[in-house]
Order: C-alpha cells, then sequence, then structure tokens
C-alpha cells in the first residue's frame, strides 16, 4: 500500500472533526426547515397546529411573534382553557382574544408567559382560568422537547434551547414531512390546535351526535370506570403566589384580569382531599376574586365533558354567558358563582353535597316521524289524516326543529309530548293534501327538499318524468302559515354522472380527492342556499342526509356551513339535551308507511 | 449528565482542551476539577456520599501505610509486637468497611429491611447517589491493598479523590484498581493522536450500541415486561430476548464510551466486557461480562473466604469424610455461592435478585461436579471439542442459561418471571411472529429491522476479535476514503438513527385520551 | 518438585505444568483451581499461604508455586 493513501491519526482527527461538523451543519438545517417544534419560525411549511401539538408552549409563542398584532387579549392555563370559546370571549369583551392554553400549564407557566405578554405585546384583557390541577402541579419538569418553555418566557439558557432543538431527533422532522402528505381538513391526532384562535380543534368532537346517557356511557366507558387516583394538592401555597404575581402584573399594566375556575368532573372532584380543595378554592378567592364553574350540577353530567377531565366548548360558552348576564343562552340555575373573600368559604363548602341532577329537568325524549314521496308508497293523504288525528287525541303536539334548537340553546321548553313531523322529497301533491290537517291540529311539519328538483315534473339530466316537486313559489306560500319548515337534502347530490362511479348519499368518492370532495359539497350547499335562502330569510339550517349515509367529514362540512340539526333515516328515538346542541345532530326517524296503523304508530313512538 | 447528552460531548471536548493545554504536572489538576463538575451536575446532594467514602478511604490509606511501616520496622523476633500491628490493622480496615457500606446498607437496603420487618419506612428518605457502589468498591479495594501491602498508599488527598471521582468512570464503573489507574491519572499525558484517534472511535462504537441499538430494543423489553399478562410465549421471549440486548449494549456501549473518553485524555481504563456472547461456559462467561466486578469479588471476597481459616478447616475435615469430587469443592463452593449471592443483591435488594445468584452459584457448582460425566459422554459421543460446532453448541447453551436467569432481573417479582418462563415453554403461540404481533410492541417493522442490522454489525465485529481480529488496527492499514467512510458512516447512522436526548415521543401520544 | 507435580497434575489433568509458565496470565488456571490447588498444598507440604500470596506471578509456573513453598517453610 502506497504510503500516500495512507492517513496519519492526525489526518484521522481532522476528517472526523470535519464529518461531525458537516453532519451538525446538515442535521440542523433539516431541524430548521422542519421546524416539528415551531422553534423557528416554521417559514417553510407553516403547519402551526402540527408545531403547536407537538409543543404548544414554544410554537404559540413563535407564532405570537408573528401574529400579536391581530390580538389584544388572551386566555391563558391548562387544556382545559381551551374550552372557553372565542366567538364568546370576543363578543361579552368586545376584543380579539387568542386561547394560549397549553396542555398541563402549571401556574408558573401561566405567570411568566402574563408576564412576557404583558412586557411586550399588546393587552388589554387577560382571563386566567384556573383548574384543581394547579394545586397538584407546580413548576412542572417535562419533557425537553414537547413541554419547555421559549428561553424568552422562562429566562432560561438560549444556547442550551436552540442547540437542543437543532440537534433534536430527526424523526420529529421525519415525521411531520410524513404527515404533511396524508393531512386531511379532519382533525387529526397530530395537529390538535385551531391557528387563530390558539384553542384545540373540536370540529370532530363537536359534531359527534350525542343522545342518551346510557349510550353515552357505552361510548365512554371512563365515565363508569373512573380511573380513580388520589391527588395530593402540595402545590396550592406556590400557584396562589403566581395567582397574586398576575394579578400585580396586571394591576400594574392597567390590565383587565378575570380569573376562572374551570369545571371539575364530580368523580375527579373526589380523587382529592376535602379540606385540600376547600383551601385551594379559599385560597383563590383571597388573592383575587373569580367565576367558580368548579363544581356544580353540570359536574354530574358526563355528557358536558370531552372526558375524564375536559368539559365541553358548549359548556365554556354557558359559564361565559353566565359570568356576562347572557340570558339568551341555557344556563343550569347553580352553574357559575361570584366567589369573593366573603362568600368562598361558605360557597366551597357545598362543593362535596353537590345532588346528583334531575335529568328530566334538562333532556327530552323526541320521536321524529318520516314520511317520503307518499304516492308512491301508497301511503295516502287520508292515511296522514289518520295518523296526526291519533297523535293529536294521544296529547301529542308536533313541534319544528327550530322549538327544538330553543330547548337545546336558550332552554325553552318543548310542550308536554313532543313530536316532529318530517316529509322527505318535497313532492307538491302530498305535502299540500296534507297542509289542512296539520292547519287544523296546529301541528308543525319540517320539508326537506332537493333544490334542483324544485317546481320540476322531469328529471334534469335524464329528462325522465317523475312525480311533479313543489316550487319555490309554492314554498313561500308553505311558510308563510307558520306551520311548515324547509330542510335540505342537498341540491343536486343524486347528480347522475356517467363518467364518475355514483355517489353513496353525500358521502366522498373513492376516486375523490378530500379537496375535490369538499369543494363539491360546499358548492352544493351554497346552490341550495341561493335557491332557497330568499324564501326562508337566511340559509337553510337543517339538513337530511340521503340515504341516512353520513360520516366525521361531511358532519363537519355540514356544521360549517350552519346546519344546527340533522336527521338519519335510522329508525329510533333520540334524546335531547339542554345546552349541548350536539343532541340535534344525526337525529333518528321512524319511517311511517302504509303499514303503520294510528295503534302501531303510538306504539313505536313509545305511547302505552 | 447523561453521556448521551450534548452537554457531555461539550463538557468532554472542554475538558480535553483544557487539559492539553495546562502543563503537564497540573493536567491530573484539570481532571479532578472536571470530575467534580461532573459529579456536581448529577446532583449537590450526592456530593457528600462521594467525599465521605474519599475521606474515609483516604485516611484508613494513610493508617495502614504507616502500620505498615511500623511492622517493617519491628524485628522478626519482638512476635508481641508484629501481631499488635497486625491486629490494628484488622482494625481499621475493618472500621472502614463497616462505615462504607454501611452507608450503601443505608441508602439502598434499609427501605427494603423495614419492609421485611414489617415496619412502616421511616419518614427520611436517602436518595442513592450517582454511581455510588461503583466508586465505593473501588475505594474499599483500595484500603484491602494497603492492608495487604501492595503499595504505599496515596499521600495526596487531591490525587486521590481524582482517583475515586474520575469522570468518565464514575457513575457506571469500570471498577478500576488503584495500582492500575491512579499513576495514569496523576502522570500528565502528552498529546499523542493516535489515542485520541482511538478513544474517540471506541466511544462511537459505544454510542452506536447505546443509541442505535439499546434505546430501540429497550422499547419492545418495556411494551412486553409492562404488560407482561396480555402475552404468550414468542412475545415473552422476544421481550427477554430485547431486554438481553437492551442490557448489553446500553452497558457495554456505556463502558466504551468511559474507556473511549479516558483513552482521549491518554488513560487506560480497565476492560469490563470481553463479547460475553462467545462465553462457552457460565464461568467463562462471568469473566467477560462485567469483568471488574467479578476480579473485585474474586480478590475481596473468594479468595479470602476460601483461604480463611474455617473454610480450610471445613475442606479438610469434608475431605476426608466425604468421598470424591464433593468433598474437595465444599469450601470452594460455599464461597461461590457467596459471591453470587453478593452479586445479586449488588443489583438490587429483592427477592428475584438474590434467586439470579443462586440460580449462578448452582449451576457454576453443578457443572464441577458433574465435569466427570460430561467428560465421559463427550468420549462416548465421540464429540470433538476443538470443532467450531462444538464451540457453537457451548455458545448457545451459555447463552440459554444466562437468557433464562434474565427472566428474573427485569421481571417484576420472581412469581412473574416463573410465570412468563412457565408460558414460554408451554404456550410458545409462534404464529406471533409472522402475524403482525411482533409489530404492535412499540417499533414498526423498519425499527425492528435497526435493531437487527445494528446486532449483525455488532456481532461481525465480535467475531472478528474473537479470532484475534483488531478493528481499529486493522482499519489504520487502509486507503484513507476507507478510513473516511469508516468515519462518516457510523457517525451519519448515529445522527439519524440515534435516539437522542431522551425518548422520542410521537405526535398525538399525549392527546391519545383526549 | 516432584511431589508438587503430581499433586498439580491431580487437581488440573491435561496441563502440562513441567512446560508452561504463563498459568495464570494464559487464563489455563481459573480462580476454583488456585483455590484448590493452596488447599492441597497446604495440606500436602505443611505450609500456611494467605491471601496476600495469591500474585499471578507466584502462581504462574510449577517452579514458581515451589519459590512459594520454599519460602513459606524457612
Amino acid at each position: 500500500m502506497g504510503s500516500k493513501h495512507k492517513l496519519s491519526s492526525k489526518g484521522w482527527l481532522v476528517l472526523f472533526v470535519f464529518s461531525a461538523a458537516l453532519l451538525a451543519v446538515g442535521l440542523g438545517v433539516f431541524n430548521v426547515v422542519t421546524d416539528p417544534f415551531g422553534v423557528f419560525g416554521d417559514r417553510v411549511l407553516e403547519w402551526w397546529s402540527y408545531d403547536e401539538t407537538n409543543n404548544p408552549r414554544v410554537a404559540k409563542f413563535s407564532y405570537l411573534e408573528q401574529h400579536h398584532d391581530e390580538y389584544d387579549s388572551y386566555i391563558i392555563g391548562c387544556s382545559s382553557t381551551s374550552s372557553f370559546p372565542k366567538e364568546q370571549l370576543d363578543q361579552y369583551f368586545d376584543a380579539n382574544f387568542y386561547n394560549l392554553i397549553m396542555y398541563g400549564a402549571d401556574m408558573l407557566d401561566v405567570e411568566q408567559y402574563v408576564h412576557y405578554l404583558l412586557e411586550h405585546y399588546l393587552v388589554k384583557n387577560l382571563v386566567i382560568n384556573v383548574y384543581i390541577d394547579n394545586g397538584v402541579v407546580y413548576d412542572n419538569e417535562s419533557d425537553a422537547f414537547t413541554g419547555s418553555m421559549p428561553w424568552q418566557v422562562d429566562g432560561s439558557s438560549p444556547v442550551s434551547f436552540y442547540s437542543r432543538y437543532l440537534f433534536a431527533d430527526p424523526r420529529y422532522g421525519w415525521t411531520k414531512l410524513n404527515k404533511l402528505r396524508t393531512d386531511s381538513v379532519i382533525q387529526d391526532v397530530h395537529d390538535v390546535f385551531e391557528v387563530e384562535s390558539g384553542a384545540y380543534d373540536k370540529s370532530r368532537r363537536d359534531v359527534e351526535p350525542i343522545g342518551s346517557l346510557e349510550t353515552y356511557l357505552t361510548d365512554y366507558p371512563a365515565f363508569v370506570y373512573y380511573p380513580m387516583s388520589e391527588q395530593k394538592m402540595t402545590q396550592t401555597e406556590n400557584c396562589m403566589k403566581s395567582v397574586g404575581a398576575i394579578r400585580d402584573m396586571c394591576r400594574e399594566a392597567g390590565v383587565n384580569l378575570m380569573v376562572v375556575t374551570a369545571p371539575v368532573y364530580y368523580d375527579y372532584l373526589l380523587c382529592f382531599d376535602r379540606t385540600e380543595v376547600e383551601s385551594f378554592y379559599t385560597a383563590l378567592a383571597e388573592e383575587i376574586p373569580y367565576w367558580d364553574f368548579s363544581v356544580s350540577s353540570v359536574s354530574r353530567e358526563p355528557r358536558y365533558f370531552y372526558d375524564e377531565t375536559h368539559f365541553r366548548n358548549c359548556v365554556g360558552k354557558m359559564a361565559l354567558a353566565r359570568a356576562f348576564g347572557d340570558d339568551t343562552v341555557y344556563i343550569p340555575e347553580d352553574f357559575g358563582v361570584y366567589v369573593t373573600p366573603e362568600n368562598a368559604t361558605e360557597h366551597v363548602s357545598r362543593y362535596w353535597d353537590v345532588p346528583e341532577p334531575d335529568v328530566s329537568a334538562y333532556t327530552v325524549k323526541i320521536p321524529i316521524l318520516r314520511y317520503q314521496n307518499f304516492e308512491e308508497k301508497s301511503l295516502s293523504v287520508t292515511q296522514i289524516e289518520e295518523q296526526i288525528t291519533t297523535l293529536d287525541r294521544a296529547g301529542y303536539t308536533a313541534v319544528s326543529f327550530e322549538d327544538l334548537r330553543a330547548y337545546v340553546e336558550q332552554g325553552r321548553e318543548l310542550p308536554e309530548k313532543p313530536v316532529v313531523i318530517t316529509f322527505d322529497g318535497g313532492c307538491l301533491d302530498s305535502i299540500a293534501g296534507c297542509l289542512p290537517v296539520l292547519e287544523k291540529y296546529g301541528m308543525k311539519a319540517t320539508v326537506f327538499v332537493i333544490g334542483s328538483l324544485m317546481g320540476k315534473d322531469t328529471y334534469k339530466d335524464t329528462g325522465e318524468t317523475i312525480s311533479s316537486h313543489f316550487s319555490l313559489e309554492q314554498a313561500g306560500e308553505m311558510l308563510d302559515t307558520g306551520l311548515i319548515m324547509i330542510g335540505s337534502c342537498g341540491w343536486d347530490i343524486y347528480k347522475l354522472d356517467v363518467t364518475a362511479p355514483i355517489r353513496c348519499g353525500i358521502l366522498r368518492r373513492e376516486d375523490e380527492s378530500e379537496k375535490g370532495y369538499t369543494a363539491f359539497l360546499r358548492e352544493d350547499i351554497r346552490l341550495e342556499n341561493e335557491l332557497l335562502s330568499p324564501a326562508l330569510d337566511g340559509d337553510v339550517a337543517i339538513f337530511a342526509f340521503p340515504y341516512g349515509l353520513h360520516d366525521t367529514l361531511s358532519e363537519i362540512l355540514l356544521r360549517e356551513a350552519g346546519f344546527y340539526a340533522t336527521v338519519t333515516v335510522s329508525s329510533g328515538e333520540n334524546t335531547i339535551i339542554k345546552g349541548l346542541p350536539q343532541s340535534l345532530l344525526c337525529m333518528n326517524r321512524y319511517d311511517i308507511t302504509e303499514n303503520v296503523s294510528p295503534k302501531k304508530l303510538l306504539a313505536l313512538i313509545g305511547e302505552t | 449528565m447523561s453521556f448521551t447528552s450534548g452537554t457531555f460531548i461539550v463538557f468532554v471536548l472542554t475538558a480535553l482542551v483544557v487539559y492539553y493545554l495546562v502543563p503537564q504536572r497540573f493536567r491530573w489538576v484539570v481532571l479532578l476539577l472536571a470530575s467534580y463538575g461532573f459529579y456536581f451536575t448529577g446532583g449537590a446532594g450526592a456530593m457528600g456520599y462521594l467525599l465521605f467514602i474519599t475521606l474515609t478511604t483516604y485516611l484508613a490509606g494513610r493508617v495502614l501505610g504507616a502500620l505498615n511501616e511500623k511492622r517493617k520496622g519491628l524485628p522478626a523476633t519482638d512476635k508481641a509486637g508484629l501481631e499488635r500491628v497486625k491486629r490494628r490493622k484488622k482494625q481499621v480496615v475493618l472500621v472502614t468497611l463497616l462505615g462504607n457500606f454501611g452507608l450503601l446498607y443505608a441508602v439502598k437496603y434499609l427501605g427494603v429491611t423495614f419492609d421485611l420487618l414489617g415496619l412502616p419506612r421511616p419518614g427520611l428518605v436517602l436518595v442513592l447517589p450517582l454511581g455510588l457502589s461503583f466508586y465505593m468498591f473501588q475505594s474499599v479495594g483500595y484500603v484491602i491493598d494497603c492492608y495487604r501491602g501492595k503499595f504505599p498508599p496515596e499521600k495526596n488527598l487531591a490525587k486521590f479523590a481524582l482517583f475515586v471521582s474520575f469522570f468518565p468512570q464514575v457513575v457506571q464503573g469500570p471498577i478500576s484498581r488503584f495500582g492500575d489507574l491512579a499513576p495514569q491519572l496523576t502522570k500528565g499525558n502528552e498529546f499523542d493522536a493516535d489515542q485520541v484517534k482511538y478513544g474517540t472511535q471506541l466511544a462511537m462504537w459505544g454510542y452506536f450500541k447505546k443509541l442505535v441499538i439499546s434505546d430501540r430494543a429497550g422499547v419492545v423489553a418495556a411494551t412486553v415486561f409492562g404488560g407482561f399478562t396480555q402475552y404468550r410465549g414468542t412475545v415473552l421471549f422476544a421481550g427477554v430476548l430485547f431486554y438481553c440486548i437492551q442490557l448489553y449494549c446500553d452497558f457495554s456501549g456505556g463502558i466504551d464510551i468511559t474507556r473511549g473518553v479516558a483513552q482521549m485524555f491518554g488513560i487506560d481504563v480497565a476492560e469490563n466486557f470481553c463479547r460475553p456472547l462467545f462465553a462457552v461456559s457460565l464461568t467463562d462467561y462471568w469473566r467477560r461480562w462485567h469483568i471488574t466486578l467479578g476480579q473485585w469479588m474474586r480478590d475481596y471476597v473468594f479468595y479470602p473466604m476460601s483461604l480463611s481459616r474455617p473454610l480450610t478447616q471445613l475442606g479438610k475435615w469434608t475431605r476426608r469424610h466425604i468421598k470424591g469430587k464433593l468433598g474437595k469443592i465444599v469450601p470452594t463452593s460455599i464461597a461461590t455461592f457467596t459471591v453470587y449471592f453478593l452479586i445479586g443483591i449488588w443489583h438490587g435488594a429483592e427477592l428475584r435478585y438474590i434467586l439470579f445468584g443462586f440460580w449462578n452459584g448452582i449451576l457454576i457448582t453443578a457443572s464441577l461436579l458433574l465435569e466427570g460425566k460430561f467428560q465421559y459422554w463427550r468420549k462416548r459421543l465421540h464429540i470433538r471439542t476443538e470443532s467450531l460446532l462444538w464451540r457453537l453448541f457451548q455458545m448457545i447453551r451459555t447463552s440459554a442459561l444466562v437468557f433464562l436467569g434474565r427472566y428474573l432481573t427485569r421481571a417484576d417479582s420472581v412469581r412473574t418471571a416463573l410465570w412468563m418462563i412457565k408460558m414460554t415453554v408451554l404456550d410458545p403461540e409462534i404464529a406471533a411472529l409472522w402475524d403482525g404481533r411482533m409489530l404492535a410492541l412499540g417499533l414498526n417493522g423498519w425499527e425492528l429491522m435497526i435493531v437487527f442490522l445494528g446486532m449483525a454489525v455488532l456481532l461481525t465485529a465480535e467475531c472478528y476479535q474473537e479470532f484475534g481480529g483488531h478493528v481499529r488496527k486493522a482499519l489504520e492499514q487502509r486507503h484513507w476514503l476507507v478510513q473516511w467512510a469508516a468515519i462518516f458512516i457510523p457517525l451519519a447512522v448515529i445522527f439519524v438513527l440515534g435516539v437522542m436526548g431522551g425518548d422520542y415521543i410521537a405526535p398525538g401520544f399525549i392527546y391519545q385520551q383526549y | 518438585m516432584e511431589q508438587l507435580l503430581k499433586l498439580l497434575s491431580e487437581i488440573c489433568p491435561g496441563i502440562d505444568f513441567e512446560k508452561e509458565t504463563a498459568l495464570i496470565d494464559d487464563g489455563l488456571l481459573e480462580s476454583l483451581d488456585i483455590v484448590t490447588i493452596v488447599g492441597e498444598i497446604m495440606d500436602e507440604f505443611d505450609v500456611e499461604l494467605n491471601v496476600d500470596d495469591l500474585l499471578p506471578e507466584n502462581f504462574n509456573s510449577a517452579q514458581a508455586i515451589m519459590d512459594l513453598i520454599n519460602s513459606r517453610r524457612s
């Protein structure tokens, strides 16, 4: 071997240092470009919801550095903070809120963030959420990558901070790239944040249909077999010190500060020591008066909770409505008390005695009847008349979806025995024929129409003759009676397109991209609204799923388009719940055919 | 400061630069400062233990040295004087040992003692400081060597403190001998590019084992042992296998880093592992696994015990009264059992560790007793003991025995371990190998492949060494491009595939319940 | 010396004690063997050996062992 090819040990060391430096730079560049934690401003991929999921503390900081001029108010705290909706906060405070929730945040995290915000950004209002866990954990050592604070906020060393993220495991960046390929508009475990509001993206959880307690407990067994664990509130003193510091900082900066306490699920409360809990909440009152939502009848209703510890956004809405005296929103009577040093001791002593709520006071069972194109099904107008008469005699009142909505959102009571009547298809003869009997008994009904068929008696794509559908003018006449509501069955979901496979209901076709499908459905809803809005004085807001088929994506898109109630074709009753708009989603309907005698009808809807 | 943290790398680099910049006679001071700095980052509270052990063993050494001098000065005829000195020496050693092992006992085993006695644990909980048993064993060995008069004691307290606390080895050994290590530490080594290169290569090898193989294998082991009731034979077997891989790569990898870093300072630290997978017997295994602990036990427990008066007397008696091999090995067997019992509880004060010790003791004694029978059968079966196949058989047999013992050290109780062994044998469910269950243990196919490829590289290298090859020397002879590849590829593998700075948390992991 | 060689080959058959000079360094003798040998020697030659004598250089060859015994006899 020629000696010129050999390598001296010194040469080896030089090569080693060179190689290591090369790799270090390569890794650093990769981590800056992919920026899986949003440390470097995520300039290339700009996928904040992913970064914030990996580390909300750091990524939200970077996001705010770029966007803080869009906000003038902040709500800060641990994960339950997310459920105080930005829309209500903005409305009540007349401000522009950013939800600075950080999972597992302790009060030191909050204090440090408040300090930074007040020093560097414009802040008008500040809402601090204190959760029962804040008495358990303080100054928590968390994972160096997913749980650490930005150095600007907690005053740690920038060298250690940046070197950690520069030389982070490349799998973090690699996974981000991989997830980017399969990203969906549906919220996924790797992107759980709404970028603009800063809150958790609950689009998926908030379209889950919720009904009877039994079904809910089957779906979420954690509420039955609650994971009990002993919780020690050793950090109350530290937590309150931080609350006091926040109060003083806000006072000095002239910032409007509001403190709220998040609802605690009752079984979770039982994991705590009573004396410790009581002294936690009274100590908080000593620092600052606050709106207490921690323990009330809400705590004992699992349907108001996403999981064992997190209350739903709709509960956050009720809480804020209480604090701001908004009486257009339903609020359970005992939910929310303004706690001051004067009433604190007496108030917290009631926590353990919160009675199990009376379910019948805030839920009601609703049967929905479904009539469709009856002349074909040989169900005659006479038969319908007979059935409606029977319902009236049995004491039933047919209500509209508006009535259900008022019950759910505002708590307006329904008549004694409510029932909902729906007609699918919008065939002229049948509806027109039924109108007199509905008027006679004052029964309301909802008609689901297919926009593209309105006023038609031939099918637009094939020219085939079909039964005549009522027109927009005729619809207007019906609406004027005050008894008929119009819902949608889609404008032209049933489109026959020989070049593409047939769509199943409104579901996405297999050959269709998610983007293409989203565009299709939005366009369909737009056309429907374009047609119906003038007659309805607003957008159509009730939807019947064609063939009853639905999935998460279609549910999300419909909700986004403003539909507050949706119905399927599955047989069964429904439970609707005050304060829980989701109970109006994917409702069941009894199919009423010519074989259903009046007696059978009563039996079907549970009348004995 | 973990070996695998970036801080450690920066720390070592800084220490190296400073070490070679200061004049040679002060270089040991750099090491001492670095060592105390390193240990301090592990928790200020632990410093007390380090100082206590350093001071007591230093003083004991000085006193023993003085007594040894005194003894030399006495004429051989002064029987009473000699006897007095000997007694004094024994007292000094006894007090030092009691003090040190008492401390170890207090922090490591006191809680368990209270449990055993059915008493509530005392409120004050002593935290086990980093590496206590390693540097304590090392210091105690020094005291005994002083007692035996092997070398004059170290007079300079600071130099002695460096011997106890030398940072690459303070946390996890190896347990070095004063005579071997101390002179190298205090000498003030000259910069030698060869040494720095070899050290770097060795440390790289260690990082490869730790970050690429061990930390991955550990995921599977944790999954299987964490939820063992859900699994059956093959999966349990895989769990133990991955645990063995994790344990070996983690421990030996850590030692490679220790030795590599020390070598960069020109210091040769004792070898602690010698390819244990190639052991042909359990005795051989213990000569290759955690070597310095075994040697420590041999020199400071096994020898003195076997040659102690009670045991030699017993040996004489048994040889006369018990026929055959058994009579001859009774005293050594007692000493053997004691050693393995100590190794057992050295791991932890739990029944399963003690059983693990006995498991080894029993097998080793049994193999001695049955040696004659084995020879007879080997002859009858015409087995060529020099053949490669026989060697392979021995290796597999030894590994299997060690493997069985590992159920005990990783399972959470003896019952669990026995249950797992039973399931492995009686309910293998081999289908788990291909029906996807192996992919549900925390590592996907790609990650498993990395573990297997990593092990293949490891075994190839060890095989080469076992047959006398020297990887680093051989590499030196190659074209510089080859050498560069041998730098760049492993470095890139460690950078890209190494599990760095703690556990990687998959996105969404935190939200699984939410 | 003969007595010693006989004793040694009884304990460890298969080792050529007359020729080997690195019994310990080459790993031919293990700790167990050494302890057995020491025990036998103390019996046969009626000498006292203790732990301090268990140094590799004292056991590397039969001659070394013999020297050790002789040094203790005097």
